[in-house]
């Protein structure tokens, strides 16, 4: 399934995805003209019959002559179908795999853009859209490709026959089209103006729609749930006028059009009456008139419709030029290789300031041993969780942080994620089991993860056990079963460098203590950084970063008790204040 | 009580809230089913003239062109008031889903995603929209034509009215056949829409962790399981849906062809089947107009499908159980002029089958502080949602200002409590909405009023409209959006302030801003708090809650 996505050509082409169901495409070509051409059959046997039974009643026939014509006309109609239920399977599977292709290219892009990107524009929002426009541009090219050979190549099939009939009666009938044409295009303005109101309405609708929704219980503890409804109401009654108008634009259309272009008949039936009579231009029989009136009022309804095909056409273009700028190329990073623990960290001379602000780090030095738990800590605003962030590279840095004498920031995406793991103060859940979000596809036993975070026994409780599903970004977990969810599914993906943020502020000290207690034990030949502002386990740590205007001082508990001022009154501050709270 | 279906409440409302478009719409499908059935018997004079040796006069080609376009702007008519109808009922819909929102229990809220509640909202009542547009009410019309037409064929050859209404019954099984399979199928892909659709507001929360721990395969697997389902879900209403025209296209060529051999047959047979050459085209032309309706059933079946699963999922959702009717006879000045004391008596609670709550009793005395401690999953977030009213005790009761906590209106609510949440959401609207959430009773006044007494006045101003900036997430920091959530939660004045768990790990002075802003905010109120970092600032009582807290 994945190689489909791969070896097509550049996703932001129509033409890829039209080669990468090449025989598809074929399949359609061929059935669709042949339909097409056949199409003609359905008057000019009707014709033929109608005239055979003149014949019979006249005598000059026998009953045998028309049980073979309409034989024959079943088969070919049988066979004419038959290409048209193969056609228009072929359309209909082309549409979708190309939206399947799409879908697949854009969420392949989405998850390997930024976080730094992310946070810039309203991706979600966008990305809705954009669903939405994979939706249409799919319909798009679905219309595009059965109008193109049940409008376009029908018509000229249609005409072909007309002229081979009588060519000035088919000029003259024909000669109202272009007025049809032009109509159409004088009143375009005005019916894509409405569609486009239609369309900003119902926008703005799905946005009251989401926000009254998600924000429902918020709304009703603030009593806000029946203005709201009342807002939501002159939503939908804008709603309503802009469809109606809209709607009204393009149905009154096309039964008008095909009026001016039927017009032509009144001249068709007095002609070709003319014509059978022997007083016209050609010599008709019955059949030539009855067939000749057939095709022409076929054509004449393709012909009101084609402005469909034009239509279909523009919707698709307009949708095609959003998301194609998101079609990028198809990226597949191998698999993270190994991991080799017990490499050593060295920060050295670190800054980082996000653009065009000032800088939040200005010089941090310290270094870690395979093994050691590292705290990292300082007043508000210090720059911990900025520090912490450093580590994932979302943004170049100044300075340096090597892991085992390698630069991160120079390595590959694929080595540094095998190097770093990262837990910072949002959760991150799948909505899956509570097993899935620990393993994230990767088998294996998560029995020790869970015990480390200390989830096992909340977990056994369960009904399903490790199989519970969260919910939608963990809802059915209280927060800090969310969080140590998060810290489990951190261990489980070990790697040699750790930084936990924050990783104990939904539990309670006694908890947290025996998660450090496991810390400990799992983090052998690992380095952990560990960023809180909760210092009452800070002593029992192998060395302490304190974090000060942008600078650091790193040193052991003790060191930093004695050189840091700051630290030992938030430290002793913390232990007189931690009596209470333990409660 | 048995509700009545969803669609028929609406139907009716639509009719009797727009008589005139009813009415309207009535006389233009009626209109259109008679002179649909004009034009051919034009024809069979002007063919059966022709046969006779005689030419068409100008006036019977005008004439038949005259009936053409009659029947054509009578169409024309059918499909505006169809569709002015439809977007009443639709319209009656949407607002009946929305009112239903407002009577949903919190646990509903809990349980299902918002973009799933939206799509029901939204995609669903999208699908009967569609049934309008270009569905039911036209096939309603094309029925009556059918049935007109086949009045017609009976009256003009006996033996085609008996072989029409022989296949007709094929073709109802037929239909209905077709129908039941792409019901499945298309039930299988919304389903799987609103997973694909799921996906991505999960991938874009959670990228970093994707992204640290190299998972972006990981997540196009699933993905595309989705994408996969929701695929193979259409290529199978595909096939149904490319063989059914054709289908009955051939049928229609196959009863052709019978007629006329029987009718050139001579004999007993011609005597049922006798028709001059003109009524023969005649013939032709209506046998043509019986299957065109259904061929457009069949064009037309993805659309009905859909609005049918659309509508089945509406209905779903209306009969949704309902959370309990608050007393609306409690007033907040009634409320108002009790202390403003809150008190857990022996209150029992769980969401399930576990008991999250049990026992547990306390009281909050006016213009006090207590905090709410007790080791994760002890039920703390359980017990404000109670004090809310958002659950209702299992056993035990939850007052506040000597009420039970459930029976206090919505209404008054927000001049009760000031919540401040957990993690503040924005909604959709400008700066200043956030702060009133559009309420009319809190002006712009008071709005500035709340801001400044959270510090953030000076911010708003420096906006590009200052409060009339639309909002969104990046023009605040994650400190700001706790403050802006305080002053939501003072704007009214209420005389309790209730404190959620700050989960938001506040960067700056922010975070003394925050803590500055709720120390103020505190004083003179009744406060309740479940945030053990607040306790240093706000002093007051700690009260353990959960068994095993020590």
């Amino acid at each position: 399934m994945k190689q489909a996505a791969l070896k097509m050509g550049p996703p932001d082409r129509i033409a890829s995805y039209f080669r990468l169901q090449a025989p598809t495409v074929a399949l359609i070509t061929c059935t669709g003209v042949l339909y097409n051409v056949g199409m003609t059959a359905g008057p000019y046997f009707e014709g033929q019959l109608a005239q055979r039974l003149l014949d019979v009643m006249q005598g000059a026939c026998t009953w045998a002559d028309m049980a073979r014509l309409a034989a024959l006309y079943v088969a070919v109609i049988g066979l004419v179908q038959g290409l048209r239920c193969i056609k228009r399977f072929g359309v209909r599977h082309f549409a979708n795999h190309t939206a399947r292709a799409m879908r697949r290219v854009l969420y392949n892009n989405l998850v390997r853009e930024g976080k730094a990107a992310m946070e810039q524009e309203d991706m979600g929002a966008w990305m809705t859209k954009a669903l939405a426009d994979v939706d249409a541009c799919a319909e798009g090219m679905r219309k595009f490709t059965t109008e193109l050979f049940d409008t376009g190549v029908v018509m000229l099939a249609y005409l072909a026959m007309l002229l081979w009939y009588d060519w000035r009666l088919t000029l003259l009938a024909c000669l109202f089209t272009p007025a049809a044409y032009a109509i159409a295009g004088w009143l375009k303005g005005r019916v894509t103006q409405s569609s486009g109101a239609y369309k900003r309405s119902g926008e703005q609708l799905n946005r009251a729609t989401l926000d009254r929704v998600s924000n429902g219980l918020l709304y009703r503890v603030y009593g806000r749930e029946e203005g709201r409804d009342q807002a939501y109401e002159q939503r939908l009654q804008d709603y309503e006028k802009k469809a109606v108008a809209a709607n009204l634009w393009e149905n009154t259309m096309e039964p008008l059009y095909h009026i001016i272009v039927m017009s032509g008949v009144v001249l068709i039936l007095y002609w070709g009456g003319r014509n059978v009579t022997g007083q016209g231009w050609s010599q008709w029989d019955l059949a030539a008139f009855t067939t000749f009136l057939a095709c022409f009022a076929k054509l004449a309804a393709k012909s009101s419709k084609a402005a469909r095909l034009f239509n279909a056409v523009q919707k698709a273009q307009v949708s095609w030029q959003r998301i194609r700028p998101r079609l990028g190329a198809v990226v597949h990073n191998p698999p993270p290789p190994a991991e080799e623990a017990g490499r050593e960290l060295v920060v050295d001379h670190l800054s980082f300031a996000y653009p065009g602000g000032s800088p939040v780090l200005r010089d941090v030095s310290f270094r870690a041993k395979p093994g050691q738990i590292v705290g990292i800590t300082g007043p508000v605003a210090a720059g911990k969780s900025t520090l912490g962030k450093a580590f994932l590279c979302e943004r170049p840095y100044g300075g340096s942080i090597r892991l085992g004498g390698r630069e991160l920031a120079e390595m590959t995406p694929g080595q540094r994620c095998a190097s770093v793991g990262y837990l910072g103060h949002r959760p991150e859940l799948m909505s899956d089991t509570i097993g899935e979000n620990i393993r994230l596809g990767q088998p294996g036993d998560i029995g020790p993860s869970l015990a480390a975070a200390q989830l096992d026994r909340e977990v056994a409780a369960m009904p399903l056990g490790e199989e519970t599903p969260v919910g939608s970004q963990g809802v059915r977990l209280s927060g800090g079963q969310q969080a140590r969810l998060a810290l489990a599914r951190t261990l489980y993906q070990s790697r040699p460098l750790v930084v936990l943020d924050d990783p104990f502020s939904a539990v309670d000290r006694q908890t947290e203590g025996k998660m450090l207690a496991a810390l400990r034990q799992w983090g052998q030949g690992r380095v952990i950084l560990l960023i809180s502002h909760r210092l009452d386990r800070f002593p029992q740590l192998d060395q302490v970063v304190w974090l000060a205007d942008g600078a650091s001082d790193a040193g052991t508990h003790a060191e930093l008790m004695e050189r840091q001022p700051l630290y030992r009154q938030l430290f002793l501050q913390q232990q007189q204040g931690g009596d209470l709270d333990e409660a | 009580m048995k509700r009545k279906p969803a669609m028929v409440q609406a139907a009716g409302q639509a009719a009797k809230g727009a008589p005139w478009v009813t009415g309207a719409m009535a006389a233009a499908i009626g209109a259109s089913v008679v002179l649909a059935l004009l034009p051919p018997l034009a024809l069979e004079s002007i063919v059966n003239g022709l046969a006779g040796g005689q030419g068409v006069p100008l006036s019977g080609a005008l004439g038949y062109f005259a009936l053409l376009a009659a029947a054509g702007l009578a169409e024309a008519a059918q499909n505006v008031t169809i569709t002015i109808y439809g977007q009443k009922v639709t319209h009656w819909l949407r607002r009946a889903m929305c009112a239903k929102l407002d009577r949903l229990p919190a646990a509903y809220y809990a349980a299902q995603e918002p973009g799933a509640i939206a799509s029901r909202l939204v995609s669903d009542v999208d699908a009967v929209d569609a049934l309008f547009t270009n569905g039911i009410l036209s096939m309603v019309a094309d029925g009556c034509k059918v049935l007109s037409i086949l009045a017609v064929i009976v009256w003009k050859s006996r033996g085609l009215g008996v072989l029409m209404l022989a296949v007709t019954p094929f073709l109802f099984w037929l239909t209905r056949r077709f129908q039941k399979r792409m019901l499945s199928a298309q039930m299988e892909h919304r389903e799987a829409v609103a997973r694909v659709n799921h996906c991505v507001p999960e991938t874009i929360q959670n990228i970093r962790t994707i992204h640290t721990y190299g998972r972006q395969r990981y997540m196009e697997e699933r993905y595309d399981r989705a994408v996969q389902q929701s695929y193979r879900a259409i290529e199978r209403s595909n096939w149904y849906d490319a063989l059914y025209s054709p289908i009955v296209v051939f049928t229609s060529a196959c009863v052709v062809a019978v007629m006329m051999a029987l009718a050139a047959s001579g004999g007993a047979m011609r005597q049922w089947f006798g028709m001059e050459v003109g009524t023969a085209v005649a013939i032709i032309a209506y046998v043509s107009k019986v299957f065109e309706p259904l061929e457009s059933i069949g064009m037309e079946i993805q659309n009905i499908q859909s609005a049918w699963a659309g509508i089945r999922r509406i209905d779903e959702f209306l009969a949704q159980p309902e959370r309990p009717a608050s007393r609306q006879d409690l007033t907040l000045e009634v409320l108002r002029r009790a202390p403003a004391a809150i008190r857990f008596q022996n209150v029992d609670f769980g969401y399930g089958e576990e008991p999250v709550l049990q026992g547990l009793s306390f009281t909050v005395e006016p213009g006090k502080t207590v905090t709410l401690v007790g080791r994760t999953g002890a039920g703390k977030s359980t017990a404000f949602r109670l004090l809310l009213g958002l659950y209702e005790p299992q056993g035990g009761q939850v007052t506040v200002c000597g009420q039970p906590a459930g029976a206090i209106p919505d209404r008054v609510k927000r001049g009760l409590f000031g919540y401040v949440e957990q993690s503040p959401r924005l909604v959709d609207g400008t700066v200043a909405d956030q702060i009133a959430l559009f309420d009319p009773a809190i002006g712009r006044q008071q709005v500035r009023q709340a801001a400044e007494q959270v510090g953030l006045h000076a911010a708003i101003e420096a906006l590009e409209q200052g409060y009339d900036t639309p909002a969104r997430e990046d023009l605040f920091s994650q400190g700001q959006l706790q403050l802006l959530s305080v002053a939501r939660a003072i704007a009214a004045d209420p005389p309790i302030l209730l404190l959620d768990e700050m989960t938001a790990n506040l960067d700056g002075q922010t975070e003394a801003a925050v803590l500055a802003a709720l120390e103020q905010a505190a004083a003179h109120r009744t406060v309740l708090s479940i945030s053990h970092r607040l306790y240093q600032g706000l002093g007051g009582r700690q009260i353990p809650i959960g068994g095993d807290c020590r």
